[in-house]
């Protein structure tokens, strides 16, 4: 298909017509880097010149309102809430994901059909009886107690993802190490654990990349003083003079270690599958 | 799988409960369980004192779930036959371009939005027309609908296109060397080999991104916040701020239950009609 393209009319058209729909969408992510590093805008989107000044935060605190905190308390608590769900979406779906892969029982399609329920009513619809239970609980208004309620929304998907891991796994090494002694508990650590390490990372990254874009759930269910990069980013988007560019800068930062994740464990996440997960 | 159930359980079908009770509650700031029977519901549908938004709710939704699934599925097509039928490196920038969106945080993909359609100079979009010495448009005031639909769709668009590239990519390609050997245009080949071959992951994206829309309210919350008064306030941003905005958790909660009889509702046709294995199975072609 590839190999032998002319370059006919109703190909240029195809290009004429993506490149008018891309192109609103590239102002906007060129206009976005240019306002981040730029210092006083000529001609709507060309800086006078370049700088760091909306980089300030970074040694300076940021005030909101009536409140103030720093970029890096921010930050620390973003990395705090996505460590804490990575951490619980591994551990349970590695377990979960194993069984499901190993271990012939009943209702395993009932895992199938929590995917569709779980879109059918997502999280963000059952926000408020969430609010109650973690406040009955007594984790209201912390991040680890978030974190878990975070962490539960992609257990379904994780361990579907974590199960197809541990099926590219041949059942001889299984059966070999039982011929010679080995546990069930001993053949998951001593053997898959290194076996699926890839399928691990892939795992902690899934999770620990969702609850830091997460905003609803920290927004909602932290108080207003702990802030997280996603909800310093929204208030100072609500307040009543918004400086963009510093907001551009912000949001950058706030981008940065997820894509260095990304990027370097590029290997291991090309076996990931993209499927939703995100609300829309 | 002890621990996974558990947590589920917890934080999945404990809500769902607990929506339901709290429905029944009038439930305010002081968190007290004062059970009130129907009133919430009949307050919903007009019996007794009528909530006087609804109408407009109900409105806005239908027309933010009939935009957005459209241009999903549509504009999602589009892109990926447009972007899988081009050169190579060329179809591949472009299919970057369109999953930004998806790939980047919510709150930065509503600030873009926010900061483009700013209704002053500062804005992206009004800066660059008041360098051209065109007046600036109060985007978000006069076109607040529009601007939710297009922020929303293009974040749909993005995993629509992902899931028909793939199948794109997966149709035999005798099919369409078969067809050029006999001298289709490129438009015959799209309209009559691959539109056809790609029914099935066209009608589970259908069906995802329509529960998708029905539910979702944070984009709009960060871009408009369902405003100017009331212009994208969407059944679920409508539930959302009557809980955590107005305190009323039980009249929130009952918005909620609405939302989740519609889901479950919804979930048991499309189940009927498609067959549950078939809507999880992605971007897989029947040749």
């Amino acid at each position: 298909m590839w190999a032998k393209l002319r370059w006919g009319w109703d190909r240029i058209v195809a290009y004429l017509i993506l490149a008018a729909i891309a192109a609103p969408f590239l102002t906007m992510y060129v206009g976005f880097f240019l306002r981040a590093f730029g210092k006083g805008m000529t001609l709507g989107i060309l800086p006078k010149e370049f700088g760091f000044t909306n980089f300030r935060f970074l040694w300076e605190p940021i005030a909101w309102g009536l409140g103030q905190t720093t970029m890096w308390a921010a930050l620390g608590n973003t990395l705090a809430f996505a460590a804490t769900s990575g951490v619980v979406v591994t551990v349970i779906c590695m377990l979960a994901g194993y069984a499901l892969s190993r271990i012939e029982f009943r209702g395993k399609n009932l895992f199938l059909a929590l995917q569709l329920f779980l879109h059918a009513v997502p999280g963000q619809v059952l926000l408020i009886a969430i609010f109650f239970l973690l406040f009955y609980i007594k984790l209201l208004h912390k991040i680890p107690g978030v974190a878990l309620a975070r962490a539960s929304l992609e257990i379904p998907l994780g361990i579907w993802m974590a199960k197809g891991f541990f099926d590219g796994i041949p059942w001889d090494v299984e059966r070999s190490a039982m011929i010679d002694g080995c546990t069930r508990l001993q053949i998951w650590y001593k053997i898959f654990l290194p076996l699926v390490r890839p399928g691990i990372a892939a795992v902690f990254i899934w999770g620990f990349l969702f609850a830091w874009h997460d905003f609803i759930y920290v927004y909602t269910l932290l108080p207003g003083t702990t802030k997280l990069m996603s909800t310093l980013i929204q208030s100072l988007l609500a307040t009543e003079v918004i400086d963009y560019g510093y907001l551009a800068a912000l949001s950058l930062i706030y981008m940065i270690p997820p894509l260095s994740l990304f990027v370097l464990l590029q290997r291991a996440l090309l076996k990931v599958p993209v499927f939703g997960g995100k609300g829309v | 799988m002890g621990p996974s159930l558990g947590l589920i359980l917890l934080f999945y079908f404990v809500p769902v409960v607990l929506t339901l009770l709290i429905a029944f509650t009038d439930m305010g700031r002081a968190l007290k369980w004062n059970f009130i029977g129907l009133d919430n519901f009949a307050r919903l549908f007009g019996v007794g004192g009528r909530d006087p938004f609804i109408v407009k709710i109900i409105t806005n939704t239908l027309i933010y779930v009939t935009g957005s699934l459209p241009l999903t599925v549509v504009g999602g097509l589009l892109l990926s036959v447009l972007s899988m039928r081009m050169h190579r490196g060329a179809g591949l920038f472009f299919r970057t371009v369109f999953f930004i969106p998806r790939a980047i945080p919510p709150v930065v993909w509503g600030f873009l939005w926010a900061w483009s359609f700013e209704g002053t100079r500062y804005g992206l979009f009004n800066g660059i027309r008041a360098a051209l010495g065109l007046p600036v448009v109060h985007w978000l005031i006069r076109y607040p609908m529009l601007i939710v639909i297009l922020a929303n769709g293009f974040l749909g668009i993005s995993l629509a296109m992902l899931v028909f590239s793939s199948a794109i990519a997966s149709i035999p390609r005798d099919f369409t060397r078969a067809a050029e050997v006999d001298g289709a245009s490129e438009w015959q080949i799209v309209r009559y080999i691959i539109v056809p071959l790609l029914k099935w992951p066209i009608l589970t994206m259908t069906a995802w991104h329509l529960m998708s829309f029905i539910n979702s309210y944070v984009y709009i919350m960060l871009i408009t916040g369902g405003g100017p008064y009331y212009a994208t306030e969407v059944w679920a941003l409508y539930g959302y701020h009557a809980a955590f905005n107005q305190y009323r958790y039980g009249y929130g909660a009952s918005i909620m239950t609405m939302l989740v009889i519609v889901n479950v509702i919804l979930l048991l046709i499309l189940i009927k009609a498609f067959g549950m294995r078939r809507m999880l199975e992605r971007g897989k072609i029947e040749v």
